[in-house]
């Protein structure tokens, strides 16, 4: 049976991030499309900093409007624009010098054609319909001297004091041929590891001896019992979070196996109420059906997950295990 | 006359001090398109390569640093399980920095200037295949004013080569000939891994841009990939290799973070660490981490290079380009070049952050006897 | 080669909170930078170099976030570097700044570790951004119910340490939480929020940084000879071992023992709970304060739980544990051990204020991160070593 060798996870996140009194004064001033710089010994920066960046001291906020046109001082050509670029049809990006700035401004430059572009030509913004204070309120620049604004007067400035930074990374995860393999065993409802030959420990889902350093082939293979003991656990009371799907108090249990091997940590118990979990209890692997097992959740960073085939684990009913030998087994 | 001669050196071979501190074995794994090794594998084995070239253990090691980043990696806290490549039990004295593995060294040669440890080992490892460059590099760009913009890496250096074009400095045929030179050299140089691409200069021209000015022969890979160096300090160097690769001088400066705030055709703190790193007079061989052909051309000219030294005789990163290792894979192959070839005097450079802005220096001397 | 000494000079902390909603990430380092710099009677053109640590980049979503931040730590020109070891950052952060010094590199460093939490969400990142994340609280819940079965610990220990530390917090106008009407019952009656964790016996969220500068050994004199009595760096060190196999024990991990002794040997203290006049260690859920008591040898195995039920590690007591609050009080997770770390040498400087501890000439503090596997500590003292 083989499994997929590579897993896909995006990574987004609507980071807030507080401007502070300088950022926060030039995006107060772009919502009344106006830009400003500021004035750092005979230099006027754009955009402003709270310090000068060569010396790091702090700068007297001494603001200077600028613009809005400029001179472009450098520029390329971007034909096929990716989801992280402002604008989705083909672009320049831009070092302006607006006028009355000593220093270059980065952008975006919407001229139509690669040919249209140049450096020393004139730009001039290209401002937002309804300015939410980021640097976007600039929707780009455009050739000429005038600026591109909405109908009817800017209202005054509004105040600024938050932007929101919208991330999101998409990784393609690629499998280890460790991993492969483990993944393909446990598609097959099997749980292996191999035993490192130096200090006969099980590793699960690595490839290698975390203590010896030394890698672990196919050869160590070893199938390992799906069933264990509760060595500890923890009743988490979930907090809000973007992505966050879990509301109720949810029971996360390490469990190591049969032998006293390997321990499987972030279990969940099964057909148990939260409260009623003990360390010590005797449980089985519960696997998801085989049409639903799934390697997604196996990645090539951190430790062997069962994640994706084993459901959880349900009390066996046997006796308890003396406890304490095993609280110390939790990753 | 070797170049140093010629440049006028009259320095003698150095008596070495016990607080010298020199690259004995370097290793790093091909670099390629995408690692199915996961980090922690890789970093085990170019451990191995390394130590074993010089007959060490990892129970003989003082202090190991480890050069990574999680947005390239992919993960929270993603150098945690690269510490078991080292065997850290019993518990060993090491560290992490969310940098190039250049800085890495640059830590293990701090530690081992105390002079109580022997023995260190500096690692760098990266999987710039799992996200895409493009998306991931303007995170770390001034988060209000750049990165909502987000320029990526090839745009920034492509607004970086016209100004060097259209300041004179350069021709879109010098940035060619580099590309070219630099896969004649990959050619014969098996951890890179743009081997087999066009090498003609006039057809590298006819091709279109990828970003004007700049074309795709101007702009590295996307690869994966590690290296480790091991440094030892005073008279052990010369007792484990025959001809130890003394780190004479090294250092790394920082500029202005806005590329839009510098001039982006000259690289200052490339200039001042080497001034710093004791300077390149007689220097044979510079590997310069230029992932961009028109950086090559800002280094050299910003670090003042006569003609005649071999800029990246391996291929450099623009034909091999494994993030968070490329720059100490660019330090590993100027010892190598001591260690393995012979040469007496290299430079090997790193660079960090946008166009250009962070630096690294390390200038390398062989004994001649 | 015998090292260069090492003093720090300045020290400067923001005023912790969990949203700085007046300032930017630059604003926040330099609000810590700038009061050590002033503290120092220095300005920006005199450091060498510059130490920058914090804890994932995913909590601001900033990539190699000392990229953007070296202009607003007066870093052009100089050599910038980050450190990143997991929670114990804050703590190798001050380390690798003093080797700079130590190792004759460098004669006056500035070190700075931050975090500005409220960009983003710690559980979020710490989940790596999956729903489900079990936080910091829940990896060690597990870890702290195997100290409290092992040890015999009555459960009011850990609602002690959570209310002598946001008591002592309130002595720190630095300090995130000041939380004036705590006390035991209000402890025990808060929600659970990781078993066996309460949620006042749990760490808040901070925006935060700390910040020292650190000088060599007439860089420390001519402080003293001006009558601004640095703190002199005794002994240093780093520990790491794996996150997990079968025989650690992570309860009391061998890099934790390891390390204290380490910094021991080379402070020459062989009875750490006599010749230790204050420690700050990195305790962001109550029972971490015995288990670490324990884990640096300060109390014998088993014992810990008992100084605490004294009172010894109270502000009164003859071992204080935290003046300054703690991690209970303040967390801006990267910045957390830099505060352990600069909050002993304010007290061995003599200028901790209202939380200073009488009499205080050695200091021990101690960060640890990532699944209790990462430990930095120093200890610093008054006197010249
Ligand atoms: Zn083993």
């Amino acid at each position: 049976m083989t499994v997929s060798t590579q897993t896909v996870s995006t990574i987004q996140f609507p980071y807030k991030r507080t401007l502070g009194p300088v950022m926060g004064r030039f995006f107060s001033e772009l919502t009344a499309r106006r830009i400003v710089g500021i004035r750092s010994g005979e230099r006027v920066i754009v955009p402003p900093m709270e310090y000068d960046p060569e010396t790091g001291n702090e700068l007297a906020r001494d603001f200077v409007e600028v613009g809005p046109a400029g001179t472009v001082r450098s520029w390329t050509w971007v034909a096929e624009p990716i989801a992280s670029h402002p604008l989705d049809r083909p672009f320049a990006f831009v070092l302006i010098r607006l006028d009355g700035a000593d220093t270059d401004l980065v952008h975006v430059l919407d001229a139509g054609a690669e040919d249209a572009v140049h450096t020393g030509m004139r730009v001039a913004p290209r401002w937002r319909d309804e300015p939410v204070g980021r640097i976007d309120d600039i929707v780009c620049f455009v050739p000429g001297e005038r600026a591109e604004t909405p109908e009817g007067e800017p209202g005054e400035a509004q105040e600024v004091t938050t932007m929101e930074y919208f991330s999101t990374i998409t990784y393609t995860d690629v499998l280890s041929p460790t991993l492969v393999r483990y993944a393909s065993n446990l598609r097959a409802g099997k749980l292996t590891g191999q035993r490192c030959p130096q200090c006969n420990r099980v590793f699960l889902g690595r490839g290698y001896c975390s203590v010896d350093a030394i890698r672990l082939g196919p050869e160590l293979d070893e199938d390992l019992p799906d069933r264990g003991v509760v060595s500890n656990y923890t009743i988490v009371t979930p907090t809000p979070y973007p992505g966050q799907k879990e509301t109720e108090p949810f029971a996360r249990a390490s469990v190591v196996l049969e032998g006293d091997e390997m321990v499987i940590a972030q279990q969940q118990i099964l057909d148990l109420p939260v409260s009623e979990i003990r360390v010590g209890m005797r449980v089985r692997a519960e696997w998801m059906p085989e049409a639903e097992r799934d390697a997604a959740e196996i990645t090539s960073k951190g430790w062997g997950t069962v994640a994706g085939f084993i459901r959880g684990w349900r009390p066996t009913g046997e006796p308890d295990e003396p406890a304490e030998q095993y609280m110390n087994r939790v990753f | 006359m070797t170049t140093r001669q010629k440049a006028g050196e009259t320095r003698e071979t150095a008596v070495r001090q016990d607080s010298d501190i020199a690259i004995v074995a370097t290793a790093q794994l091909p670099a390629v398109r995408r690692q199915e090794l996961t980090e922690t594998e890789m970093l085990l084995m170019v451990v191995d390569e390394a130590l074993g070239k010089v007959d060490l253990k990892r129970s003989d090691i003082g202090f190991s640093c480890q050069g990574s980043c999680d947005y390239i990696s992919g993960g929270t806290f993603s150098f945690v399980p690269n510490l078991d490549a080292m065997g850290a039990w019993p518990p060993i004295h090491e560290s992490h920095v969310e940098m190039d593995g250049a800085w890495a060294m640059y830590e293990a040669w701090v530690r081992l200037r105390h002079g109580d440890i022997d023995i260190a080992v500096a690692m760098g490892s990266g999987k710039s295949s799992t996200g895409d460059p493009a998306a991931i590099y303007p995170l770390e760009l001034d988060p209000y004013y750049l990165a909502p913009l987000g320029l990526d890496p090839v745009s920034l250096a492509a607004l970086q080569a016209r100004q060097l074009i259209e300041s004179g400095k350069s021709t879109e045929r010098e940035l060619a000939e580099i590309a070219a030179r630099s896969r004649r050299d990959a050619a014969g140089n098996p951890n890179q891994q743009v081997r087999t691409a066009e090498q003609d200069v006039d057809k590298l021209l006819a091709e279109g841009y990828l970003r004007n000015p700049l074309r795709r022969s101007d702009l590295p890979p996307i690869s994966d990939g590690a290296c480790a160096v091991v440094l030892v300090r005073g008279p052990r160097a010369a007792e484990l290799t025959e001809r130890p690769a003394w780190i004479t001088g090294i250092d790394h400066r920082s500029e202005v973070h806005n590329p839009a705030l510098r001039d982006l055709t000259d690289s200052a703190s490339t200039r001042l660490a080497a001034t710093r790193a004791g300077g390149v007079a007689g220097v044979e061989v510079a590997e310069l981490m230029a992932p961009f052909t028109a950086q090559e051309v800002i280094l050299r000219q910003s670090l003042g290079l006569a003609d005649d030294v071999l800029i990246n005789p391996s291929g450099g990163a623009l034909t091999g380009n494994p993030l968070m290792a490329t720059g100490l894979v660019r330090i590993a192959d100027a010892a190598e070049a001591i260690l393995a070839d012979g040469r007496s005097r290299t430079l090997g450079h790193a660079t960090s952050g946008p166009a250009l802005q962070q630096n690294l220096v390390c200038v390398l001397e062989g004994d001649n006897r | 080669m015998t090292h260069e000494r090492v003093a720090v000079v300045g020290i400067g902390q923001t005023k912790h909170k969990k949203r700085r909603d007046d300032l930017s990430i630059a604003g926040l380092v330099r609000e810590a930078a700038q009061r050590a710099l002033d503290d120092a009677r220095m300005t920006w053109s005199d450091i060498d170099a510059v130490v920058i640590g914090k804890a994932p980049d995913i909590f601001e979503g900033v990539m190699k976030p000392e990229l953007y931040l070296s202009d607003a730590l007066g870093g052009a020109g100089k050599p910038v570097f980050r450190v990143h070891t997991a929670g114990s950052v804050g703590g190798s952060t001050a380390i690798v700044a003093s080797h700079l010094i130590s190792s004759r590199v460098h004669r006056r460093v500035l070190a700075v570790a931050w975090e500005k939490q409220s960009e983003g969400n710690a559980q979020f990142g710490l989940g790596g951004g999956k729903s489900g994340s079990i936080g910091a609280g829940g990896a060690f819940a597990p870890w702290i119910r195997a100290y409290i079965r092992k040890s015999g610990a009555p459960e009011h220990i850990g609602w002690q340490v959570a209310v002598k530390d946001r008591q002592n917090a309130l002595r720190n106008e630095y300090a995130h939480l000041q939380l004036k009407d705590i006390s035991i019952d209000k402890v025990r009656e808060s929600p659970m929020m990781w078993d066996p964790l309460h949620f006042l016996e749990s760490c808040p969220s901070s925006d935060g940084a700390g910040a020292i500068v650190l000088t060599d050994e007439a860089g420390g004199d001519a402080a003293a000879a001006d009558g601004r009595a640095p703190a002199w760096v005794l002994g240093t060190s780093m520990r790491s071992e794996p996150s997990s196999f079968n025989g650690r024990d992570p309860i009391r991990p061998q890099a934790g023992v390891d390390c204290a002794w380490d910094v021991y040997r080379q402070a020459g203290i062989t009875d750490p709970r006599r010749q230790i006049d204050v420690a700050e260690l990195y305790v962001p859920f109550s029972w971490y304060e015995p288990m670490w008591l324990e884990g640096h040898d300060i109390a014998p195995v088993g014992e810990g739980w008992k100084m605490v039920d004294r009172g010894e590690t109270a502000f009164d007591g003859d071992f204080p544990v935290n003046p300054s609050g703690g991690v209970l009080s303040s967390n801006p997770i990267g910045a957390s051990g830099m505060l352990r770390f600069l909050e002993a040498a304010l007290q061995v400087r003599g200028t901790a204020g209202e939380h200073q501890v009488d009499g205080a000439k050695v200091a021990l503090a101690q960060a640890y991160g990532a699944a209790a596997q990462y430990f930095a500590m120093w200890a610093v003292g008054t006197d010249k070593p």
